[in-house]
């Protein structure tokens, strides 16, 4: 048959399943933030905190490495949830920095050269595009969060009394808990940056700047105004509220866990709206 | 060609820049960067001076009398002793107690009138909480307290305007001369111009420099007059004819050279490196850090020399944890000319190292 008497139909071949389909975007969006040497560089960086916390782990259920010193040395090498929260607070700043240098990658070379309508048109959503994007983003924030979190809190059960896990058991879901809401927000703004930035390098910038400059605006109302609610504007403080709450240590003034609650979920619905907005089939170019 | 030619071109270059970086959309959210706490100050300010009208109009009592009130008094001997408030709310809440008899825990609700009454000596406010009748509790505080602003003042140009403000403005600004130029595919027009590497790199600099300092400046200067404002008649005017000037001054220089110590290292790492959010993120992380680590390494981080010329030192944050306040060793300040000696030279060094990645500049825009 003549070459121009072909014509197009449909594939009728075997289909792989819907699930299978669309890991193909996370393992690609996978493979390419791992060939970024910085990123691996980063990744790296990141365990450094985890593991002098395990060091101090260790070194807290050793009482006889410490044994002439001070008494309340001993008060000062508690592992308790000031300790969780601290290791917490370290490892949000690093999350935020791989978000800021992972992140912008995962949209923007899409949106650059046309390519949503090709995703769109094969039998893909937007709200699964996005969570397969962010699948990838998830898995290498989880890796520097929740996941060492875990693994801090076995290590401290298997180390000290046997009644430690149970009498704790809030330590190890507060950090769990409080690590994916974390994550998920990080990830949005990452994502939500990406699709609207073009420039990779802005990308990066605005995700820095979307959690540390508006910290820095909260803290900023809360000292001129001399008021608490700032702390509402705030990501990092709003979390940290949660996570206390989370870890059954005492809330910061002037936050209660609903409105610390409201305040992420607020956050989470603009960054969610903007990248709704924005991940279209369709684009109008003037 | 003479040095005094090379100046002039220079100075060509940072003229053409300028418009660029001042004019451009892209500068904008730096500008509320920038204004963010002079329009705080501003609102505050006004908040005050509201507050302060509010509390005149309800009449002002004897100094003596916001000290004699005393928890348990009745409302009515409050009312007696000071007259008619200048404020006063009445409400009923329901207020829930746990109790615990024979081992059984019993909860209890009950309804209690609450009432607010508010006076004014003129300076101080007295906040008086009654409960069914007795006064439960009192708060006196000073309306306007320039210690406390001045001290608030300090730890918002320490904690958010040299960490945040001038450090996210100039990673804008100074990635924006030559990487903003890669990304635009515009640079080459540069590199054809006949002007020395080192010359097209002095005037961007100076551009972003100049620019960089006007608004942040402006910014640091405006919110000073913006906290000053409020008090003028009340210590303000002693202030400002004492130490308030000399103040004022070494923020603005702590503002310029904060603009210069973070604008080089930008602009040398725009040059050096394809992805400059890298060593801006590294950057973040070691200014952040710089209280905790050796004193020798303290001085090598941009914060410590703004420090230094900063006149009051800042507060430090009260919920930090006691292992690391242990650690927490901030090294002795230097005197302010001697910290601006070694930012001009720190920043001086960093723009050799610029021009040396100047010179080895390649365009290639398809990578970028």
């Amino acid at each position: 048959m003549a070459v121009y008497k072909r014509g197009y139909q449909r594939y009728g071949g075997p289909r792989a399943p819907h699930l299978e389909r669309l890991m193909v975007l996370p393992r690609e969006a996978w493979r390419r933030l791992m060939a970024q040497r910085v990123v691996t560089a980063l990744l790296a960086l990141s365990c450094i905190w985890p593991l002098l916390c395990a060091l101090f782990i260790y070194v807290a259920n050793h009482a006889e490495l410490w044994a002439g010193l001070d008494r309340d040395f001993s008060r000062i090498l508690a592992v308790d949830s000031a300790f969780m929260l601290t290791f917490m607070k370290v490892q949000s700043v690093f999350s935020v920095l791989l978000a800021a240098l992972a992140g912008p990658g995962l949209i923007s070379p899409d949106l650059g050269n046309q390519g949503l309508a090709l995703y769109f048109s094969r039998p893909i959503s937007r709200l699964e595009y996005v969570l397969a994007k962010m699948a990838a983003l998830v898995w290498l924030l989880s890796l520097v969060t929740w996941i060492p979190g875990l693994l801090l809190f076995v290590m401290q059960a298997s180390m000290a009394d046997s009644g430690w896990a149970l009498a704790n058991w809030r330590l190890g879901a507060g950090v769990v808990l409080g690590f994916w809401l974390w994550v998920a927000l990080v990830a949005l703004a990452a994502l939500a940056s990406s699709a609207w930035v073009r420039w990779r390098l802005i990308a990066g910038g605005a995700v820095l700047g979307f959690f540390f400059v508006l910290s820095g605006v909260g803290v900023l109302v809360n000292a001129i105004f001399r008021v608490e609610w700032g702390d509402l504007i705030n990501p990092l403080r709003a979390a940290y509220g949660v996570w206390c709450v989370l870890a059954g240590a005492e809330m910061p003034a002037g936050l209660s866990l609903p409105t610390a609650l409201l305040a992420l979920v607020l956050m989470g619905t603009v960054l969610s709206l903007a990248l709704e907005r924005r991940l279209r089939a369709v684009e109008v170019v003037r | 060609m003479t040095s005094r030619f090379r100046l002039r071109q220079a100075l060509l270059i940072a003229r053409l820049e300028l418009k660029r970086v001042f004019l451009s959309r892209r500068s904008l959210w730096i500008y509320a960067l920038a204004m963010l706490p002079a329009v705080l100050f501003l609102a505050h300010a006004l908040q005050l001076r509201y507050e302060l009208g509010q509390a005149r109009q309800g009449g002002a009592v004897a100094p003596a009398v916001l000290e004699a009130f005393e928890t348990g008094m009745s409302e009515q001997q409050a009312l007696e002793l000071a007259g008619k408030p200048g404020q006063d709310r009445e409400r009923t809440i329901r207020r829930s107690s746990r109790r615990e008899e024979q081992g059984k825990e019993i909860f209890e609700s009950r309804e209690v009138r609450t009432r607010r009454m508010v006076y004014f000596d003129g300076s101080r406010r007295a906040h008086l909480w009654f409960e069914d009748g007795r006064l439960r509790s009192k708060e006196i505080h000073a309306v306007l307290n320039f210690t406390e602003d001045r001290e608030v003042y300090a730890g918002v140009f320490q904690y958010f305007y040299l960490r945040l403000a001038i450090f996210f403005g100039c990673l804008g600004i100074f990635l924006n001369l030559f990487r903003g130029e890669m990304m635009d595919k515009t640079l080459h027009f540069w590199l054809l111009a006949p002007a020395r590497r080192e010359v097209l790199l002095a005037g961007k600099f100076l551009a972003g420099w100049t620019a960089a300092s006007a608004v942040f400046t402006a910014g640091a200067l405006l919110a000073f007059a913006a906290m000053l404002w409020p008090h003028l008649g009340a210590g303000a005017e002693a202030y400002w004819q004492g130490p308030g000037a000399a103040h004022a001054a070494r923020y603005a220089l702590a503002a310029v050279m904060g603009c210069a110590g973070y604008g080089s290292l930008f602009l040398a790492a725009s040059l050096w490196i394809r992805n400059p959010i890298v060593p801006a993120a590294v950057l973040l992380l070691w200014e952040a850090s710089s209280g905790f680590l050796p004193e020798l390494l303290q001085k090598l981080s941009v914060l410590y020399y703004l420090q230094s010329m900063c006149p009051v030192p800042a507060p430090m944050e009260p919920d930090v944890p006691a292992l690391l306040r242990l650690i927490l060793a901030p090294a002795a300040p230097l005197s302010p000319w001697l910290a601006l000696l070694g930012l001009c030279a720190f920043s001086a060094l960093v723009l050799w190292g610029a021009a040396a990645g100047v010179r080895r500049i390649e365009i290639n825009y398809s990578t970028d």
